[in-house]
C-alpha cells in the first residue's frame, strides 16, 4: 500500500476511534423495559391527592400517574415559558391580550379506568380548585386556592376545548398550570378517592400502594404519547431513616435519590464510594428565610428588622449550615438557576451581603437607634420546626444575632403546631423554609408577600409592594416585567419582613444506567418519568 | 387452680380497661391532632376546613362519647378506621403483625441459643477468666443501645460488602433465602440484648441451685458431674429463665421499634411510631391495647407455667 | 428461687445504720477488693459524674459553635474526637452530653423511684384495699413496654428537657413500687416490727424509722439498675427525635439524622457517641450488680 493510502487509512481509523471515544456526545437510542427503584422519603401523607397537599412527599410519587394541561419539558433543565410543552392540551393560545387562555385538548385520551378524557374534567378540576360556587367537586383542604383567584370562569364549549376566562391579564397562569402541582383530576372520580388511589391519564398506572412500604406503578399501554413511557414499571420505596436511605443508594437497592434530600457532603461521600454515580447539583426552589411578626413589638420596628437582616452573614451560613450546598439570593431563585434572580450588583447591595464586620456594625447602629445596646439587650424567642435541618439553621442565626446584641432562645415547635402558630402570629421571630412550585413571581409573591395571604406569616402588608405585585402579574412585556420583579425583590429586602438567607441546592444522585432524568430548578416539576429509560 | 385462673383473668380485664383510659387520655393530651398534621402537609391552615374535617372524623364529639364509641367498637371486633389512611385499621395492621412476630420470635430464639449455654458455662466455671469475659460480653449487650447496634451493622454491610439487606418485605414463599437474610441481621441485633439478660439469669439461678443440698448430695453420692448439672440443676434453674423470657417479650418491643426503623422492616413496632407522630388515634389506641394484651397474656402464661413447674408457688400472691 | 427461713436473715439485713461502726473508707476498700468489677463500674460512673460536673472545664470547644471550615474532620490535635457535619467538636459535645444524660437519667430515675417507692411503701405497709387498688394501677402502668409509654408521653408533652424527664420517670414508678413493696412485705413480718407495733409505737414511726431504712438496700440497687435503662431510653427517644431538644447536646441525638448518613466519611460520628452511651450504661450496670450483691445477698442476682 502506498504511503498516501496508508495515511488516509490512519486518518479514517483515528476519526472512527475519536467518534467511538466521544460516545456520550452521540445521543443514544432509548431502550424500552426495566423497572426503576426510586427513593421515597416517607409514606405518602395523603396518598395521591396532590391538590390537597403541598409537599414533595405526595407530588413526587403521584406525578407518574397524573397529567397536566401543559407541563415543563422534562429534558430541559431550566424551566421557563419557553420550555412549556403540551400534555393533555395539544395547542393553546392566549386571546384578548392575555385575558383568555384557550386550550385545544388531545383527542382519544383515556383515564386509567377506561373512561374518556374530555374538557369536562378540566372544568371540574379548576372549578373545584378556585372553589367556584357551582363547582361539582370539593377539596377538604385547598392549599393553592390563591393561584386561581384570577380565573373568572372555565368554559368547556366542546369536549376538546377548554377556555379560561381571567379577570385580569396574567401571562404567568400558564407557568402555574405547568407545575407539578396542577394536574387534572377526573370528573367522574370523587376527589377523596385520590387519597387512597390514583385514577389519572399519566404514563404509569398505579399497581399497588403498600402502606408504609412502597408504591408500585406499571406502564400505561394506552398513554397518549406513542412510544412512551420507556420503562415497564416504577417502584417508590419508603425509607424513613436517613442513614439507611444513603446506604440503599450506595448499595444500588434504589437507583434514584429523593429530590431535595441529598446534601453536598452526602453526595461527595456517595461519589467516593461509588465513583460512577451521577450527581447533578440544582436549586430546589426552596429557600431558608427568617419570618418576623410585624404586628407585635419588637419587630414592628423596621430598624430592628433591618438589623436582623444585616446581622446574618449569608455566605457564612451557606458554608456553616449547608456545607456550601446552597447559593445566596433574594426572594426569587438566583441566577443561573432561576430566571428572575437579581443581578449580582444588586444582590450584594442588599442588607446582609456585604462584609460581615461592616454589616454587623450597621446592625448594632440600627439597634442603638431603636434603643437596644449590649447593656440593654433585646431578648426574644425564636421558633423553628423540630427538625434537624431547621434547628441547625436557627442555631446559626441565634449565634449571629448574639453578636449584635439580640439574645434569642430557641423554641422547637412540632410539625402539627407550626402552621397554626405561624398563621395566628403567635411568635416573634422564626427560622423558616419555603418551597415554591414553579419559578414564577406570581406563584411566589401572592402567596408569601400578599396582604392577608395565609402563608404570609409575617402578616406583612405594604400597599406599594402589593400594587407592584399586581402590576408585574399583568405586565406583558418580558423585559418590563423583569424590571418590576427586580424592583419588588429589592423593596422586599429593604422592608426586611422576611429576609431570605439562602437557596438550597440539591445534589440529585442517580446510578449511571438511569437516563433522561434531569432535575429542574424546582423539585416539584420533573417527576413525570415518561422520558426516563434504563441503559442495561 | 380454676379459681386462680378466673381471678387472674378478671384482674387482667380490669387492667386492660384501665389501660384503655390511660392511653385514650394520654393521646389527647398531645397538642395537635391529625387535622393539624394534614394541614402541615399542605403548608397552611384554614379554620373552617379544619372544623369540617374534624366533624367528618367524629372528633368534634365530647371526649367521653368518643371513648365510649371506641370501646364499643373494639368489643364488637371493629378496630376502627385509620385517620391517616382512611382505611380500616385492621386492614393496614394485618400484614405487619406476622413480620413483627417473626422478628420477635427469631430474636428470642437467638437470645436463648446464645444466652443459656453461655450462662451454664459461666456458672460452671464461676470466677474464672472465662466467666469474667463472658459476663463482660453479655453486659455489653445490655449496655449497647440497640439502634446503635443496628446502625453499625448496616453501615458495616454497606462499607465492607457494598450491600444491605432487602428494604421491602420479602416473603418466605417468594424467596426463602433472601427472606432469611432479611430477618437474621435484625434478629441478631435485638436478640443480642435479650441474650445478655438470659445469660445472667441462667448463670445466677444455676449458681443458686448448685449450692442446694440435694445437688451436693448427688455429687457426694458420686454421680457424674455433668449429669448432675444437666439433669437436676438445670431443670430447677429453668424456672426463672422461663420467667425472664416472658418478661423479655415485653422488653423486646423497645428494641423492635428501633430495629424495624433502621432496617426498614414493615412491622407493627415501626408503624406504631409513625402512627404516634401522626396522631392517628384509632391506630395507636388499638395497637397499644394489642401490645398490652400480648404482654398481659404472656405474663399470665408464664405465671401458669411457674405454677405448674414449681408446686410451691402454685397459688401465687 | 428457693424459699429461705426468715429468721436466719435478720442479722444479715439489719439496717446499714447499725454497721456504720466501720469507717466508710474501710468499707469502700473491702468493696473494691471483693467486687473488682463493681468497683470498675463505680469508677466509670465517677468519671461520668466528674465529666458532667466539670463539663465546661473539660471541654475544649463550645459544644454548639459551628465551624464551617472544619466539617467532618477526623480526630486530630485540634479536635480530639473529630468534628461533625457542622464543624462542632465531638469531644466537647460528648462531654456536655454526659451532663445531659446524667441529669436526665438521674432526675428521671430518682423521680420515678421515689414516687414508686412511696407508693410501694404505703401499699406494702398498709395493705388491704389500698394495696389492691394501687397494685392494679401499677399493673396498668407496667403493662406497657417502657419505650412505648415513654414515646407516647414524650409526644404528648412536647420536646423539652423537663418533659423528657417526666416521660422516662413514669414507666419507672411501677417497677420501683414493686421492688419496695415486696421488700416492705418481708420486713413487715419480722418479729421486731410486730413487737414495736404491740408496744404501741405509731405506724408512721414504724414505717419511717424501721421499715424505710431496711428498704434502702434494694432501693439503691433499683436506682442504679434503672439509671442505666433511663440513659438508654433517653438515647433512644433522642434518636427517634422525641428526646431532649437542641441546643442541649444529647448522645442519642448525635447518633440520629446525620451520623449514619456521613458515617462512611466520618465513622467517628457514629462510634464515639455510641461508645459513650454503652460505657455509661455498662458502668451503672456493673455498679448496680455489685451493690446488689453487697447490700442484699437475698437478691443476689445475675452477675
Amino acid at each position: 500500500m502506498t504511503a498516501r493510502r496508508a495515511s488516509i487509512v490512519v486518518i479514517v481509523l483515528a476519526a472512527v476511534l475519536a467518534l467511538a471515544v466521544s460516545g456520550p456526545a452521540v445521543s443514544q437510542t432509548p431502550k424500552s423495559g426495566g423497572t426503576l427503584n426510586i427513593t421515597q422519603r416517607e409514606d405518602l401523607p395523603q396518598g395521591f391527592a396532590v391538590h390537597e397537599t403541598g409537599t414533595i412527599s405526595t407530588s413526587w410519587p403521584a406525578m407518574p400517574c397524573l397529567s397536566n394541561l401543559v407541563f415543563f419539558d422534562p429534558l430541559k433543565k431550566v424551566e421557563s415559558l419557553d420550555t412549556v410543552i403540551g400534555e393533555l392540551a395539544e395547542k393553546w393560545s392566549w386571546q384578548d391580550n392575555y385575558r383568555n387562555l384557550v386550550f385545544f385538548l388531545r383527542k382519544g385520551v383515556k383515564w386509567h379506568d377506561g373512561q374518556p378524557f374530555t374538557s369536562k374534567d378540566v372544568k371540574f378540576t379548576f372549578d373545584m380548585l378556585r372553589e367556584a360556587p357551582d363547582a361539582q367537586g370539593k377539596l377538604r383542604i385547598n392549599p393553592r386556592k390563591d393561584w386561581y383567584t384570577n380565573i373568572q370562569n372555565v368554559e368547556a364549549p366542546d369536549p376538546h376545548t377548554a377556555i379560561f376566562h381571567l379577570k385580569k391579564p396574567q401571562p404567568s397562569l400558564l407557568l402555574m398550570l405547568a407545575s407539578g402541582y396542577s394536574p387534572v383530576y377526573a370528573a367522574h372520580v370523587p376527589p377523596a378517592a385520590y387519597r387512597t388511589g390514583c385514577v389519572g391519564t399519566g404514563p404509569f398506572k398505579l399497581k399497588e400502594w403498600r402502606k408504609g412500604e412502597f408504591v408500585e406503578f406499571v406502564k400505561n399501554p394506552d398513554y397518549f404519547v406513542k412510544g412512551r413511557p420507556y420503562l415497564d414499571g416504577l417502584k417508590y420505596i419508603v425509607i424513613v431513616e436517613r442513614g439507611t436511605r444513603t446506604a440503599a443508594l450506595q448499595a444500588g437497592k434504589v437507583d434514584v435519590a429523593f429530590p431535595g434530600e441529598t446534601t453536598k457532603t452526602t453526595a461527595e461521600q456517595l461519589k467516593k464510594a461509588v465513583p460512577q454515580l451521577v450527581v447533578t447539583p440544582y436549586s430546589q426552589n426552596v429557600n431558608d428565610n427568617i419570618i418576623m411578626n410585624v404586628k407585635k413589638p419588637p419587630f414592628d420596628n423596621l430598624k430592628v428588622r433591618l438589623a436582623v437582616s444585616h446581622a446574618i452573614d449569608r455566605r457564612a451560613l451557606v458554608q456553616a449550615v449547608q456545607q456550601g450546598g446552597a447559593v445566596i439570593g433574594a426572594s426569587m431563585a438566583p441566577k443561573p438557576h432561576g430566571v428572575f434572580g437579581l443581578l449580582e450588583k444588586d444582590l450584594i447591595a442588599l442588607p446582609g451581603y456585604g462584609k460581615p464586620a461592616e454589616e454587623k456594625d450597621r446592625a448594632r447602629k440600627l439597634l442603638a437607634e431603636a434603643g437596644i445596646s449590649p447593656q440593654k439587650p433585646l431578648k426574644v424567642e425564636m421558633v423553628t420546626r423540630a427538625i434537624a435541618v431547621y434547628v441547625d439553621m436557627a442555631s446559626f442565626v441565634i449565634n449571629e444575632l448574639k453578636q449584635v446584641g439580640i439574645e434569642a432562645t430557641l423554641k422547637q415547635v412540632e410539625t402539627a403546631q407550626w402552621h397554626p402558630m405561624a398563621t395566628r402570629g403567635e411568635y416573634q421571630i422564626g427560622a423558616n423554609l419555603t418551597g415554591i412550585g414553579p419559578d414564577d413571581p406570581d406563584a411566589n409573591f401572592f402567596e408569601n408577600y400578599g396582604c392577608g395571604s395565609p402563608r404570609n406569616y409575617s402578616a406583612y402588608c405594604n400597599e406599594e409592594i402589593g400594587k407592584l405585585i399586581d402590576a408585574q402579574s399583568q405586565e406583558l412585556d418580558a423585559r418590563k416585567r423583569m424590571q418590576l420583579v427586580w424592583d419588588i425583590q429589592k423593596k422586599i429586602e429593604a422592608e426586611a419582613s422576611r429576609p431570605i438567607l439562602d437557596w438550597k441546592l440539591d445534589y440529585f444522585t442517580v446510578w449511571p444506567h438511569v437516563k433522561n432524568l434531569i432535575p429542574h430548578q424546582s423539585i416539584y416539576n420533573f417527576g413525570r418519568m415518561q422520558e426516563v429509560w434504563i441503559d442495561k | 387452680m380454676k379459681t386462680y385462673i378466673a381471678q387472674r383473668l378478671a384482674i387482667a380485664v380490669l387492667t386492660l380497661f384501665g389501660m384503655s383510659v390511660v392511653i385514650f387520655v394520654l393521646l389527647r393530651l398531645a397538642p395537635g391532632d391529625i387535622v393539624d398534621i394534614l394541614f402541615a402537609s399542605a403548608g397552611y391552615v384554614n379554620a373552617a376546613e379544619k372544623q369540617a374535617i374534624l366533624k367528618d372524623l367524629g372528633m368534634d364529639r365530647p371526649y367521653w362519647a368518643q371513648y365510649v364509641s371506641w370501646i364499643t367498637q373494639i368489643l364488637t371486633g371493629d378496630l376502627g378506621k385509620s385517620y391517616r389512611y382512611d382505611l380500616p385499621a385492621w386492614q393496614i395492621i394485618k400484614p405487619l403483625v406476622p413480620v413483627t412476630i417473626e422478628l420477635a420470635l427469631l430474636s428470642l430464639v437467638f437470645a436463648v441459643v446464645l444466652g443459656v449455654p453461655t450462662g451454664v458455662i459461666s456458672a460452671v466455671r464461676q470466677d474464672t477468666t472465662l466467666d469474667y469475659v463472658l459476663r463482660v460480653i453479655s453486659l455489653s449487650g445490655l449496655s449497647m443501645p440497640s439502634f446503635w447496634l443496628a446502625m453499625v451493622i448496616i453501615l458495616g454491610c454497606v462499607t465492607w460488602f457494598g450491600w444491605i439487606p432487602p428494604l421491602t418485605y420479602v416473603s418466605p414463599f417468594e424467596n426463602f433465602k433472601l427472606h432469611v437474610i432479611q430477618f437474621v441481621l435484625p434478629a441478631l441485633a435485638v436478640g443480642y440484648r435479650s441474650s445478655a439478660l438470659i445469660m445472667r439469669i441462667t448463670r445466677s439461678s444455676l449458681l443458686e441451685v448448685m449450692r442446694e443440698d440435694y445437688i451436693r448430695t448427688a455429687w457426694a453420692k458420686g454421680q457424674n458431674g455433668r449429669v448432675v448439672i444437666w439433669r437436676h440443676a438445670l431443670k430447677n434453674a429453668i424456672l426463672p429463665v422461663v420467667t425472664v423470657i416472658g418478661i423479655e417479650f415485653a422488653f423486646l418491643i423497645g428494641g423492635l421499634v428501633v430495629t424495624e426503623t433502621v432496617f426498614n422492616l414493615p412491622g407493627v413496632a415501626r408503624f406504631l411510631v409513625q402512627a404516634i407522630l401522626w396522631r392517628d388515634y384509632p391506630v395507636v389506641q388499638n395497637l397499644v391495647m394489642f401490645i398490652a394484651i400480648v404482654v398481659i397474656l404472656s405474663n399470665l402464661i408464664v405465671d401458669m407455667l411457674y405454677g405448674v413447674l414449681d408446686p410451691r408457688v402454685r397459688y401465687g400472691s | 428461687m428457693a424459699v429461705r427461713p426468715v429468721g436466719a436473715e435478720i442479722e444479715l439485713t439489719l439496717p446499714a445504720a447499725t454497721r456504720r461502726r466501720d469507717s466508710l473508707g474501710a468499707a469502700l476498700w473491702r468493696f473494691i477488693r471483693k467486687k473488682p468489677l463493681g468497683a470498675a463500674g463505680g469508677l466509670l460512673m465517677a468519671v461520668m459524674l466528674i465529666t458532667a460536673v466539670f463539663a465546661d472545664v473539660l471541654a475544649t470547644h463550645d459544644p454548639i459553635a459551628t465551624d464551617a471550615a472544619h466539617t467532618l474532620a477526623a480526630p486530630s490535635g485540634e479536635h480530639w474526637l473529630g468534628s461533625d457535619h457542622l464543624g462542632r467538636d465531638i469531644y466537647s459535645r460528648i462531654v456536655h452530653g454526659a451532663r445531659v444524660s446524667l441529669i436526665v437519667g438521674l432526675a428521671s430515675t430518682l423521680l420515678g423511684s421515689v414516687l414508686g417507692g412511696i407508693i410501694g411503701l404505703l401499699s406494702g405497709y398498709v395493705g388491704g384495699k389500698t394495696d389492691l387498688v394501687s397494685q392494679r394501677v401499677l399493673d396498668i402502668l407496667q403493662g406497657l413496654p417502657l419505650l412505648v409509654l415513654a414515646l407516647v408521653m414524650s409526644a404528648s408533652l412536647g420536646p423539652s428537657i423537663q418533659n423528657v424527664v417526666i416521660a422516662i420517670s413514669i414507666p419507672i414508678i411501677p417497677r420501683a413500687a414493686r421492688v419496695i413493696r415486696s421488700s416492705v412485705l418481708t420486713i413487715r413480718e419480722m418479729q421486731y416490727i410486730e413487737a414495736a407495733g404491740a408496744v404501741g409505737v405509731s405506724h408512721l414511726r414504724i414505717a419511717f424509722r424501721h421499715i424505710l431504712p431496711n428498704t434502702m438496700g434494694p432501693f439503691i440497687v433499683l436506682c442504679t439498675a434503672q439509671l442505666g435503662s433511663a440513659i438508654l431510653v433517653e438515647a433512644t427517644l433522642s434518636f427517634l427525635g422525641l428526646g431532649v431538644p437542641e441546643p442541649y447536646p444529647s448522645w442519642g441525638r448525635m447518633l440520629s439524622v446525620s451520623a449514619a448518613e456521613y458515617a462512611q466519611k466520618a465513622p467517628h460520628l457514629v462510634l464515639f457517641p455510641g461508645i459513650a452511651i454503652s460505657l455509661a450504661v455498662f458502668g451503672s450496670n456493673l455498679l448496680g450488680d455489685a451493690l446488689r450483691d453487697t447490700l442484699d445477698p437475698r437478691l443476689r442476682g445475675s452477675s
